[in-house]
Formats: structure tokens, sequence, C-alpha cells
């Protein structure tokens, strides 16, 4: 093993100090001068209705507005995936709160007063608010024009129904799997809408200048795909990718929410409107809340056959998605879990329907876990109900059937190299698993849980990433990537790889968020996919830089290349240990030859990444064929919590969670995102819920009533637990683990209260009224 | 951004001139405080005044003192100033230990217990505590002092007997001369701030004397006339609080809304009763200056 | 308009405003002072809270008017001579991720610290249950707290 410097240390952040003084600017603090324009959004009052009309004139006439835009305005679709999404409604809306127009002007009090002048007519219609009712024969339709839009190939839309997607899998033989089997168990687990709640809101500035440039700055976790986006929803207005940049400052949390386009298209088609004024689109906390994306409800009947050991014979996971209004991202949710809800299992007879359904509710869309934390809940309770039948330990049960490198996935490909089953032994052993609680009090019950994870990032086969990296004088490095950190500590993590490959140290690499004008491409910064891929692309780079500088030394200084290396800062020859030669005599000068002439110039390295295995080409039947997932990341966690039984309310009293994340570049921040996705998990099970009134407004689009941990709600113990079986294709061995770290939370809190009340809840969230009723409910009947 | 209404700000700088203003403006003025509720509201467009009357720059609405044998505490005294008050803590504990439960310290810092009864969201946690201390709320015109107890205080969500003119410059409570101990109980989603789903007070008295109040459980909050005699027949012992419990139903009238469901309301009331008694039980064999 | 005075991070200024404005506002749009950020609007997030008298508030519920002559400090302020043994604390602890909520978290841990200079851990906790943090998990904040204030 090569012997790493900068790689595998817990660097402090290279924002850190930015972030700690308040000189971190995000969108809303970046200062746009006087002549900046203030758009409000005119919000439809009904989940579902035809627009009959919409009257502006009043608005118009308010002073200091310029102007009031509409769906006519911009009678474009657009989407990530599926292009079904408008910027403002057109013929209908779909949802409660829809955006239906914007009135700009030079004020926000004077666009706020407007806004409510705007005189709309509507129609309405029958609403359909559950995925098991719009897939019905009779349903509704809520988008009637489904078979016109466009979307990837590797989408099967239902015309004339409100199933959007369907993703298949069939592997192996069901029938016989289940006839095999000693028990099949089949149970039903549902899982509602979560929100994100990144603490900052959404915000995006536009400015479409006299010359024909359109640049938008945004709250993003997608430059790249934000510009592409733009560029081809406006081009009927003559707009090309080329006329578009995007610049990103800091992003205040995202978690998904700020991932492809969602509010921001808002500002760049208004922009236009108003030619050579910035207009800025600031979402409040509720429009935060119900119009960017939540993530998708889901109900899941699972079926699972298994032998008297414990061995799954069959698995059928039938998943219905309540995906929202429009789907354009979330479509790919449910794709990503067609493909993988047979869990980090060896399953060699499995059926899997993922359906992607409209409803009239918010628009669905990508969230931390993508899926994974929706139907593992199901499954990992599933698998606890299994092991209490059969009498099984269920640290055991997940032992035996735990998937290993080389064994076929759910698609038909091979299982990467993992450590799965190190982090069982891992996490079984750190929260003494064997070990019976019991506590004094009679009022308080403790229990345990335990729950696998994985989850693949879920991205169209040809995903890349890209960076340049460019030496100043004084060999400090600016490395270019449009990878985004919205927290996670990505451009820490580019640094070092960066530092390692060229030997300067991680303070001298300076790396931002990007300018699409300036920084190469990159897909998106989702599917804790970026310290993978962009790593890749980065350490290219670097190694591109670094080849420069040894041939260059070689050509000037007559060694063979071979001899050559770099340390600390400098070049050095190997055979001869008095040679050094600092980088900063000429990585931008060049190297001076006995002649006085120079040789070199400035170093530029360049690296591009793309996974050129993957593929989606599969038959649509089965799902065989393809290889849609680069790889997985694994992992165990375990929970001890103590119940009240006379209140339902329940103390997380420790958690252990190890994540096999191949190499941890900067071990700290994989603990970072381990106790941050922990609380975030603990937080969707226990305390999170959404409410929406009969006419499918949402009640509670405020931190008042929609509840996020405090510090006061904290675990007493985290213990994280690295392991690393190296990615064969990643940078060190470096696998993505951001959003994993939630996944488990929620069916290990679940296992660990029926291990301590004999409870099973089946749905989410677990709140301490939900599990006090279930006692009162228990007592009354007993 | 501001706000879509025009008011004028005043802050006086005695009480006289505050009581002037008000005579002058009547329902067009709103005392503004520690402002937290009022802030909110405004931006709500709820009862948006022609002017606000700051009231910070008067100093002797700022203490905390003993006069006469009631302790009294005025209409700027924050929540976190009740958390440093040795005198509350002392003669007040209900409202002592509510008042660490409020909002978050950020929001302490600034509000006012005045405020939260003047509020009187149904949710507040300063009034269980207040009935259980018999609390007087002292109204200021320029017609006089006119005194209004808290039983009698609060008369629907959102609305007290306060009237067209009037400030509260403080809240007294009676000093007790017979030791006591209470307890303060609060329905919350999670640990952290949570507005009280419902709340219960106790005031326990050597001599036997229970005071019982809930908040949250119905329109506004309430002492339970019953409750207490049941306790003053049955004294105050496992058996009672039981039958206490079990009494509950014909007391409270909670509602089902987003933080929580009727059922669940009624069980946790019952459970934060017997609760609280126990504490307060508990509290009051230890020999300390506590009396509240 | 209304001229108002107030010493802002030791410096006094002015500004004109109506009643009717924020101090969150007034702060951010009218005098360039941008680490007090907007989480909610309503007094439940703690990300633009300000230190008022010294004490920790939330400027989102404050009305310009009312800082006339008071005292104003936000992370601007702390930050100008150089930072302080808590910022220093917060970076080793890689403490923040995103960082959204670290100007208010800074502020209420300051006011902690200047009252009580070797808090426990669950006076930590209390100190900062206003801010909320949905990015780290609230540990590693708590961590770097607990250090810059242990005794030596
Ligand atoms: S913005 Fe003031 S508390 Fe959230
Ligand atoms: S670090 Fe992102 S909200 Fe705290």
């Amino acid at each position: 093993m090569e012997k790493l410097k900068y790689v595998g240390q817990s660097s402090v952040r290279i924002d850190g100090k930015e972030k700690v003084s308040g000189a971190a600017l995000f969108t809303d603090d970046l200062e746009f001068g006087p002549d900046l324009l203030y758009a409000e959004i005119v919000e439809g009052p009904h989940a579902h209705a035809m627009i009959n009309s919409i009257d502006t004139s009043e608005a118009e006439n308010i002073p200091e507005v310029l102007c009031v835009v509409t769906g006519k305005d911009f009678p474009y679709n657009f989407g990530l995936y599926m292009k079904d999404r408008f910027i403002f409604a057109q013929d209908r809306v779909r949802f409660f709160g829809e955006q239906i127009a914007a009135v700009v002007a030079r004020t926000p009090e004077a666009a706020k007063k407007a806004a409510k002048l705007v005189r709309v007519n509507y129609s309405p219609l029958p609403k359909v608010l559950s995925p098991v009712d719009a897939v019905k024969k009779d349903a509704d339709l809520i988008h009637p024009d489904l078979k016109h839009y466009e979307h990837v190939p590797w989408f099967f839309p239902k015309p004339d129904s409100n199933i959007a997607h369907h993703r298949k899998i069939r592997k192996g033989d069901v029938e016989k799997g289940f006839a095999e089997a000693d028990y099949v168990l089949d149970d039903t687990y549902e899982v509602p809408r979560y929100a994100h709640c990144a603490i900052e809101y959404h915000a995006a500035v536009a400015k479409y200048d006299h010359s024909g440039r359109l640049t938008v700055w945004a709250s993003s976790q997608s430059p790249h795909t934000q510009r592409n986006l733009f560029a081809s929803a406006l081009a009927p207005m003559g707009i090309t990718h080329n006329d578009v940049r995007v610049i990103a400052p800091h992003v205040g949390g995202g978690f998904g929410s700020k991932a492809g386009v969602t509010m921001e298209i808002i500002a760049a088609a208004i922009a236009t409107k108003v030619k050579g004024h910035p207009v800025k689109v600031l979402w409040n906390r509720e429009r935060e809340f119900y119009n960017t994306y939540q993530r998708l409800g889901v109900t899941a009947n699972l079926k699972v056959g298994v032998k008297k050991d414990g061995r799954i014979t069959a698995l059928h996971h039938e998943l219905y998605w309540d995906a929202g209004a429009y789907v354009e991202y979330g479509a790919n949710v449910v794709n990503a879990v067609g493909l993988s809800a047979i869990g980090p299992y060896r399953v060699d007879n499995a059926s899997i329907d993922s359906y992607c359904v409209y409803t009239n509710l918010p628009p669905g869309g990508p969230y931390r876990g993508f899926g994974y934390s929706e139907f593992l809940f199901g499954l990992e309770s599933h698998m606890e109900r299994i092991a209490r039948h059969l009498g099984i330990d269920p640290v055991e049960i997940r032992r035996r059937n735990a998937i290993k490198a080389g064994d076929l996935t759910a698609y038909g490909a091979r299982m990467n190299p993992n450590g799965l089953q190190q982090a069982i032994d891992a996490v079984e052993k750190e929260i003494r698993w064997e070990k019976k609680l019991v506590s004094k009090d009679p009022d308080i019950a403790i229990g345990k849980g335990f729950s696998l994870f994985w989850k693949a990032p879920a991205m169209p086969p040809n995903t890349s990433s890209s960076c340049f990296l460019k030496f100043n004088e004084d060999a400090s490095v600016n490395l270019l990537v449009s990878g985004m950190d919205i927290g996670q500590g990505f451009l820490t993590v580019m640094a070092q790889i960066a530092a390692e490959v060229l030997s300067v140290p991680v303070f001298k690499i300076r790396t931002e968020n990007p300018d699409t004008d300036r920084n190469p491409y990159e897909w998106q910064t989702v599917a804790s996919h970026v310290t993978w891929g962009c790593g890749n692309a980065v350490k290219l780079a670097a190694v591109d830089a670094r080849n420069q500088i040894l041939a260059l030394v070689s050509r000037t200084h007559y060694f063979p290349v071979e001899t050559l290396f770099l340390e600390d800062e400098q070049v050095k020859c190997m055979t001869r240990p008095d040679f050094s030669l600092p980088l900063k005599d000429f990585v931008i000068a060049g190297i001076q030859m006995e002649d006085g002439t120079f040789k070199g110039g400035p170093i530029i390295g360049r690296g591009v990444f793309m996974p050129e295995y993957a593929s989606t080409k599969a038959n649509p039947e089965t799902s065989q064929g393809g290889h849609p997932n680069v790889h997985y990341t694994v992992g165990a966690a375990a929970a001890i919590i103590e119940i009240d039984r006379r209140t339902g309310k329940v103390k997380v009293k420790k958690i252990v969670e190890a994540v096999d994340c191949g190499k941890a570049i900067n071990p700290d921040l994989v603990k970072g995102q381990i106790t941050g996705g922990i609380l975030q998990g603990i937080s969707t099970v226990l305390y999170e819920e959404m409410k929406f009134d009969h006419r499918a407004k949402m009640l509670n689009p405020n931190f008042t009533d929609y509840k996020i941990p405090t510090s006061l709600d904290l675990p007493d113990e985290v213990v994280p637990i690295i392991i690393e079986v190296p990615e064969p294709d990643g940078p060190y061995g470096a696998r993505g683990m951001g959003e994993h770290t939630m996944i488990p939370v929620a069916p290990m809190i679940a296992n660990a209260i029926e291990d301590a009340l004999g409870i099973r809840i089946r749905s989410m969230p677990i709140t301490s009224e939900k599990i006090c009723l279930a006692i009162l409910d228990r007592q009354k009947n007993d | 951004m501001a706000l879509p209404y025009e008011f004028d700000y005043a802050k006086p700088a005695s009480l006289q001139d505050v009581l002037v203003l008000l005579a002058e403006k009547g329902r067009g003025a709103r005392i503004l405080a520690g402002g937290t509720d009022l802030a909110n509201e405004l931006k709500q467009g709820f009862r948006v005044p022609d002017v606000l009357i700051d009231i910070k720059g008067l100093a002797e609405l700022q203490k905390i003192e003993i006069r006469d044998q009631r302790l009294s505490i005025g209409a700027l005294v924050t929540f976190s100033d009740i958390r440093l008050s040795g005198v509350i803590r002392d003669h007040a504990y209900v409202l002592y230990e509510a008042a660490g439960l409020v909002a978050s310290p950020g929001v302490r810092n600034r509000a006012t217990m005045v405020g939260n009864i003047c509020s009187a969201v149904a949710c507040m946690d300063s009034a269980s505590p207040l009935l259980v201390h018999n609390a007087m709320v002292h109204c200021l015109s320029m017609e006089g002092e006119r005194l209004v107890p808290v039983q009698k205080w609060f008369v629907d969500n959102r609305k007290t007997l306060i009237k067209e003119k009037e400030l509260v410059t403080h809240v007294s409570i009676p000093l007790s001369s017979v030791k006591c101990a209470g307890a303060y109980q609060k329905m919350m989603r999670y640990t952290g701030e949570d507005l009280a789903a419902a709340n219960v007070g106790v005031l326990l008295f050597a001599d036997g004397r229970c005071h019982v109040a809930f908040g949250s459980v119905g329109p506004t909050p309430k002492r339970s006339a019953k409750l207490e005699s049941h306790f003053k027949t049955k004294g105050v012992n496992k058996g009672s609080i039981e039958e206490a419990c079990a009494m509950l139903p014909g007391i409270i009238k909670p509602i089902s809304d987003v933080r929580a469901s009727k059922e669940y309301r009624m069980h946790m009331t019952k459970v934060m009763l017997e609760r609280a008694v126990i504490q307060a039980i508990d509290r009051l064999k230890v020999p300390t200056l506590i009396r509240g | 308009m209304k001229k108002i005075s107030f010493s802002l991070n030791g410096e006094q200024r002015f500004v004109y405003i109506t009643p009717n404005e924020i101090l969150l506002d007034v702060l951010r749009y009218k005098m360039g002072t941008k680490s007090p950020k907007c989480g909610c609007d309503t007094g439940d997030c703690g990300a633009c809270t300000i230190l008022l008298n010294g004490k920790a508030v939330r400027s989102c519920l404050i009305f310009a008017v009312e800082v006339e002559s008071q005292d104003i400090v936000t992370l601007e302020g702390i930050s100008r001579d150089g930072l302080t043994p808590l910022q220093k604390a917060l970076i080793e602890h890689n403490a923040f991720q995103c960082g959204y909520c670290a100007p208010g978290m800074i502020l209420s841990a300051t006011e902690l610290i200047n009252s009580n200079p070797h808090p426990g851990e669950e006076e930590i906790k209390e100190a900062i249950s206003g801010n909320l943090c949905r990015c780290t998990g609230y540990q590693p904040v708590i961590d770097a707290i607990k250090h810059a204030t242990k005794k030596h």
C-alpha cells in the first residue's frame, strides 16, 4: 500500500474559517445594486383545477410594478428525466400552492401587494390524493398528456393512466422460490412524505442582459444541470447553452431539495421579460415545504419466503409511490428503488414492481437516501418479523442472507467488493447485542434494534465529472470543479486528493463553489457520487499535472522520468538524493536552460471521469441485462432506546453505525455525515409529520409544527465506525456515504420499539402519540 | 422587507404618557414589550394597530419585588429574568419551572410573562402557574387601577378581560403563609422547544389544599374546583390521584389539531396530573425555602 | 421615515426606517450586515440571532425602531479582531457543515460563555437549543464549545 500523507487525514475544512467568521456568502447575501427587481409568486388555491382565466390588469396598475407574467408567457415543459413540469401552470393546477403567475416590481412590498390583486378563475376538478386511489381504473387523470411527454429511454410511463413509470424486476423463478419456502410472510408498510428542511431557503437571482446573456445566481446542488435545463427550456426564445451562466455561492443545506431545477427556473424565465435588470426570487419557509420537492411517500406490499434456517428463497416487493403533481425528478427515485428493493441481501428469486404514481400533492423529488430509507423501513422491519417468527436472532438472520461481493444484484450484475459482514460484526460487538437491558424504573421499557442498509448512486449511465487544476507562482493550486459543497465537505476532500498526488499541503489548495462559465462540467451534486466521481476527475487532473511536471524536469535536467517523484512541494529523484527542485521555482515561470531559454510554462492539469461500464440497456420486463448502478455502499447500525410506557416518549440512548466508505478520505468528515444523518433519520421516524387538510393544503409548513430536532433531542451517544473495503474504481478506494447514514435509522428504531414493547408499528412516523395509543389499545384488548 | 401595513411607533418616557396615549388611541394602540408574539401577529396581519406603544422605556415595569406580602412581576420581566430570579424560584416555583420551558433561550431573553398572558394563546405556558399561584392582574388606565384575578382573566383563545385604554403593569402573587410546593408539566412532541399541546400546574400546600390548573385542553386555561375539592376531601395520595385522573374526562375538553389528537391529549393530561402531584408531594418533603 | 441610530459592532450607525420594518431585514438589506440569516421569519430557527445589549435575541421578531440607542453585535463584530477561541475550536472540530446556522449558533454560544465561562454539557445544549441545524446533528458544535470553555 502506498503511504498516504493527506488522504485519510482528518484535515479541517477548507471553508471552516469562512463559515465561522460570517464571511461565507449565500445567494440572498449577494448585492445586486439599486436596479434589482423582486418577484412575488401568485399561488393556486386548489389541489386540482382548470384555470379558466387570469386577470392581471389590476396588479399591473400598482405603482412600481414592471410586469406580471403567467403560464402563457412560457408555454414550455421542462424536467430532468421527464418533461412534465411547467414554469408556471398552463391550463390547470395540480397541487395546492402551485405557481400561476409572478409579479415583478421595484420593491418586494409592491410585488407582494400586487400579487394579491391577480384574479384567477378556476373550475375545480376531483383531486387524487393517494397512489392507491390514483392507480384505480376510473381514477381522474392528472396528466392527460402523459403520452406526449419526453423522457429518458429507461422510463416506462403508462399512457392514459396516472402511472408515470413502472420499474419491473423479474429475477430467477419467484413462484418456485415461494413454493420452496417453509414460511411466507407478507405485510404492508407505509412511509409518508417528508420535507428536507435545509435552513436556508431556495433563492435565485437572474439577469438577462442586453447582449442576450442569462446569468443566474442560485442556491443549488446542480449548477450545470440547471444551465442545461434553463437552456433547453428557454431554447424557443433563442437562448443557447453558451448564453447561460449559473453561479453558485454557498448553499445552506440541500439534502436533495436543491438538486435539479425547481423555483430557479422562475427567476431565469422572468429575467427574460425584464431585460437588463437582475430579478430576485426568494422562497420563504412555507413554500420551502410545499413548493420545492418533498420526499415521496410510499405504500409497500412486501412478501418474503424463507427456509426454517432463515435463508430467503423469494421476495416480492410492490411499491406504490405517491410521487405528487410532477415527477420529472421523483420518477427516478421510483426507478432506483425498483432496481434495489431486495435490500442488501442475496435473493435469487425476486420480483419488484415499483410504480411512480401522480397525485395532487406537491411534487416529489430527491431527498437524502433517494427512496432507500423508504423501502428499507419496510424491508428491515420485515426482516425483524421473520427473525422473530423463526426464532432466529435478528442479527444472525441478516448475516446469513447478507449480500457478498460477486453475488448477483436484482438486475443481474455482480455486487461490488464490500464490508457488509465486517459492519455487522463491528456493530453487533459495539452495541453488545447479546446483552439484554432492563430498566429499574417500571415506567421505562428498553429495546434494541438492528438494521442493515445499502444504496447505490442513481444516475444516468453517462454521468460525468471533470476538473481543471492550475498552479500559481507560489505552487499554490486552484482546483476548478463543479461539484457543490453543500456542507458535506466535498471541497475539502477534493483538495485532499489533489494534495496527495501533488504533495502540496491542503491549505495551499483553493477550491470554491462553481461558476459554469469557468469551471468544467459536473452532472450534479447528488447520489453521494461526488467524492467518487469528481474525486476521480480531480485525481486524474492532479496526475496529469504531475506528469507534466515530471516530464518537464526530466527533459530539462536529463533524469529518466521514472526516477522522479514529488515530495514536500518539490521534485525529487530516487537516484540522486541530493537533488530537489521546489515547485514554486517553475510551475508558472518554467525552467531556465543554460542558453538562457525557458522550457515549460504554466502547469495546468485536466481530468475527466465517466463510468464507462454503466448501462441502462435492459429488458424492460425484467430489468436484466444492463449495469444501471455503478456500485452499492453498505453498512449496518443498531440502537438502544428507552420508552416511557406511560407517554410513549422515546429516548435514544445509543446508536452505533458502521459504513463501508471504501476509503475515508477525511475520517472526521465521514463521522460528521454519520452524526448528522443519524439525527435526520431519528427525526423522520420519531418527530416529523406533514399534515394536510381536506383541500390538500399543508397545515404545518413551519418549524412551529413540523418539528425537526434541537440540541436537546440528541441520542446520548453515537458511535461511528468506518469500514474500508476499497472500491476498485474509486479514488484511493473511496465510495460515497453521505446519504446512507440516515437510511437504517427508521427501521432500527421501529425494531427497537418492538423489542421494548412487543408492538410492531408499520407506518411512519412513529411519534410518541402513535406509540402511546398503541400501548393503550393493547391494554384495552388485554 | 417592511410589513405590508403602516403604523406609528411611540416610546413614552413615563407611565402617565403611556396612559394618555392609550386613552387617545383606544383600540388603535397595541403595547409592545418583548414583541415576540406581536411581531408574528403583525406579520400575519392579526390586529394591526395604528400605533405601537413601546413600554421598554419604563424602568418601573422591569421590577420583580415583594411588596405587602405579594410578589409582583412587572410587565417588562422576561422569562429569562424569571429564570434568574431567586425570589420567583422561592415564592412561585411553578412559574419558575414553566418559564424554563418557554420556547428557547433566544426567545426567553425577550418575551415577557405579561405579554404571554395578554396574547393569551391557548397553549401559553404562564397561565397554569399563575392560576395555581392565585395571581392577580393589575390593569392601569387613566381611570386608575383595576384588579382582575387571573381566574377570570382568560375569556377565550386570544381574548382576555383587558379593556381598551388599559395597560397591564404587573402581575402579583400572594405569598403563602403555609409551606407549599408545586410542579409544572408540559406536553411536548420532543424535548426541544415546542408549544404545549397540554399543560398542568399543581401547587400543594402543607395544610392539604391542592391547586390544579390545566392549559391547552380547552379554549382557556382553567383551575379545577372539582379536583381541588376532591383532593381536599380525599387527601393527596396514590388513591386520590388515581381517582382524580379518572375524573378528568368530565373536567377538560381537549380537541384534536396538528399537535395532537384529543385522545392523546386526554391521556397525557392524566399522566401529567399524576406526575405533577407526585412531584409536588416529593418537593413538599424537601426542607428548603422553596415554597411556591 | 424615521432616523434611528445605534451601535452596530462597535460603530455608531444610523439608518432611515419606518416602524413596520423588521430588524433582521434592516441589518441585512439596509446596513450590509449579512451574517444574521433568515431561516423561518417566525422565531423558530435562531438563524437570525444577534446580540442585543449582550443578550442573544431573534432579530426577525424585533422591529428596527426598537433598537434606537441600543447596542448590537453580529458575527461580523465578533470576528473583527481575529477569531475567538470559540471560533477556532469550531474550525478544529469541523463543527459546521453548510454553515448557515453558524452565525446564530455562535452568538447564542457567545452569550452563554460571557455569563458562564465554563458551562457544562447540559448548559451548552440548552443555550443553543433554539438554533436549528439540519446538517451536523449538533454534537460537533457542542464538543467544540466544550473544548473552547474547558478549564485549563
Ligand atoms: S429567522 Fe428568526 S428565528 Fe428563524
Ligand atoms: S451546518 Fe447546516 S444548518 Fe447547521
